[in-house]
């Protein structure tokens, strides 16, 4: 048996696209979404897209959440398609987060953080009910209230950047100090992930991955799976000012900032038996999750894993959450989306083999009158 | 750092004069450095890119070096050269995909640095750019003012709230 051409395809895939953006102007007479409306006004979603797509880059988002009508996956897809087409310039210097240009600031393991707890654009206690008024909202207040919010707060200049909450643990000396002989980073979009991979790997890895997936691996190791019991020592999201070297003097320039979200979780201290440790002070352990623009249960959820999986890494995992391959390998949406819709795609050869195989089967039982077994069908 | 230096501290550092232009409006600053480029010989010296830069993160939980992800990044390096001879050397190096924008604002940074012709328009375009800066600045601290939790204790009478 062998493949077969058929024709006609092309104008069903035509139609199809078609159809596609039919369905998106949907036939009513509205005004098409603007980029600075789904930036602006959906902005969770692009910050979403942005991290799974692996680049910052607010409009593009926007253009892409549009383009795949809502669809978070496809629109990461369409982003990293877009950043495959680049060339790439340049590698940062390491950017320091204790810059970050803060909106948002908490912490569940201390009230008294220095420089104070502000809570910044949340949901965290809203009701969950719905506001129907929004179903039809004015245009005229609508564009008045950040004028009002504006002129409503209190005046008082804040400090744009704030202390870290793990600097005040670690001078007491109940953290582990911080490594001083650093690896490279790893380049998740030139090498491929060959186990073991570096800590490098793996949160390059999560903080593009997608958020359902790593929600769901974390949320494994939270309900028993594992025992983390993290503790929150700081959320934070702000504005990371990105520092590059001036063309001509050489020195550090702001180039830009990016909005990213950023955890430290803390866990409990756990007895090291090794050799090296015999005598050492026991000390609590860490976990670290960021990504790009303001995704909070994504940069929570990493943090746990990356702590799950620094115990897999050292001891051998007990859980799936704490199994790099496991983990890192089942997170990204492009990769796993691609593969579940490829089922989608024509199998007529394979199926039809299938079904040759399931026939003949049949008929040797029947030769030698016995009842068919059921039997186990792979594609 | 934020924008509100004093007049004594006005021009800021060259270190700063890119984050103010960017913040102004880049029609703005490419109407000018057509302006200047009318009146100077601008030359590249390298030619003006545009495409990815990675960003590159110590965690500051263990300080392991990652990458977050990647970043549009574009980049010109350009020589000005004003009708008396005089030659500066000008660049910028930006989080945006406008190679055009990048070159506009290379020959701002060479016409401020050695004082060219036009560099008086480059510097009321730092103004510009640092009064949105402050907008925006204003913005942020007005989230910050508005959501700081008061963590004194109920019933001291420090706070008015009927909880």
């Amino acid at each position: 048996m062998g493949y077969v051409a058929i024709k006609g395809g092309g104008k069903a895939i035509e139609g199809a696209a078609e159809a596609l953006e039919a369905l998106r102007a949907g036939g009513s007479g509205s005004d098409p979404l603007s980029l600075n409306a789904i930036e602006h006004q959906l902005r969770l979603l692009t910050s979403r897209i942005m991290s799974e797509g692996g680049l910052y880059h607010p409009q593009l988002a926007a253009l892409a959440i549009k383009q795949m009508q809502g669809d978070t996956l496809e629109a990461g897809f369409a982003l990293r398609a877009y950043r495959s087409t680049k060339p790439r310039l340049l590698e940062t210097p390491p950017q320091d987060t204790g810059n970050m240009r803060l909106i948002r600031r908490i912490s569940s393991a201390f009230k008294d953080i220095p420089g104070g707890q502000m809570l910044g654009p949340t949901h965290d206690y809203a009701l969950r009910l719905m506001r129907f008024e929004l179903a039809e909202e004015s245009p005229e207040p609508f564009r008045r209230m950040a004028s009002t919010f504006l002129k409503n707060a209190p005046e008082e200049a804040l400090p744009d950047s704030f202390p870290k909450v793990l600097d005040s643990l670690r001078s007491e000396g109940l953290l582990p100090p911080k490594a001083t002989n650093r690896n490279p980073a790893f380049d998740i979009t030139r090498d491929p992930l060959i186990f073991p991979v570096s800590r490098s790997a793996a949160l390059a890895t999560m903080a593009r991955a997608e958020t359902g997936s790593m929600l769901a691996i974390a949320y494994s190791n939270m309900r028993g799976y594992g025992d983390i019991h993290p503790t929150v020592a700081e959320l934070r999201v702000g504005y990371l000012p990105v520092m590059l070297p001036h063309p001509v003097t050489g020195e550090l320039t702001e180039a830009g900032e990016v909005l990213m979200t950023e955890c430290e979780v803390i866990a409990m201290y756990e007895p090291d038996e090794s050799e090296s440790a015999k005598g050492a002070a026991p000390e609590f352990t860490l976990g670290y999750g960021a990504c790009f623009g303001h995704n909070e249960t994504k940069a929570i959820s990493m943090a746990i894993l990356d702590r799950a999986l620094q115990k897999g890494m050292r001891d051998g995992p007990e859980n799936p959450s704490e199994d790099p391959e496991f983990v890192l390998m089942h997170i990204d949406g492009v990769d796993s989306m691609g593969f579940a819709n490829h089922y989608k795609m024509p199998h007529y050869v394979t199926f039809q083999s299938d079904m040759d195989r399931l026939r003949s089967t049949r008929e040797k039982y029947g030769e030698r009158g016995e009842t068919p077994q059921e039997e186990s069908h792979e594609s | 750092m934020n924008t509100h230096e004093t007049e004594a501290s006005w021009p800021p550092p060259r270190s700063q004069w890119l984050r103010y232009w960017s913040a102004a409006p880049a029609e703005k600053a490419e109407t000018l450095a057509a302006e200047i480029a009318g009146h100077c010989d601008v030359r590249d010296i390298t030619l003006p890119q545009s495409g990815l830069g990675l960003l590159k993160l110590p965690d500051s939980a263990l300080n392991d070096l990652y990458f977050l992800g990647e970043v549009p990044v574009s980049h010109a390096h350009v020589e000005v050269i004003a009708p008396d001879g005089t030659r500066a050397e000008g660049g910028a190096r930006l989080l945006d995909d406008r190679r055009s924008l990048a070159r506009a604002l290379a020959v701002l940074d060479a016409t401020l640095a050695a004082r060219l012709p036009h560099h008086e328009q480059a510097l009321r375009l730092l103004e510009t750019g640092r009064a949105t800066l402050q907008e925006t600045e204003a913005s942020r601290n007005a989230i910050l003012t508005s959501t700081r939790v008061d963590f004194s204790l109920l019933g001291d009478g420090s706070e008015d709230d009927d909880e």
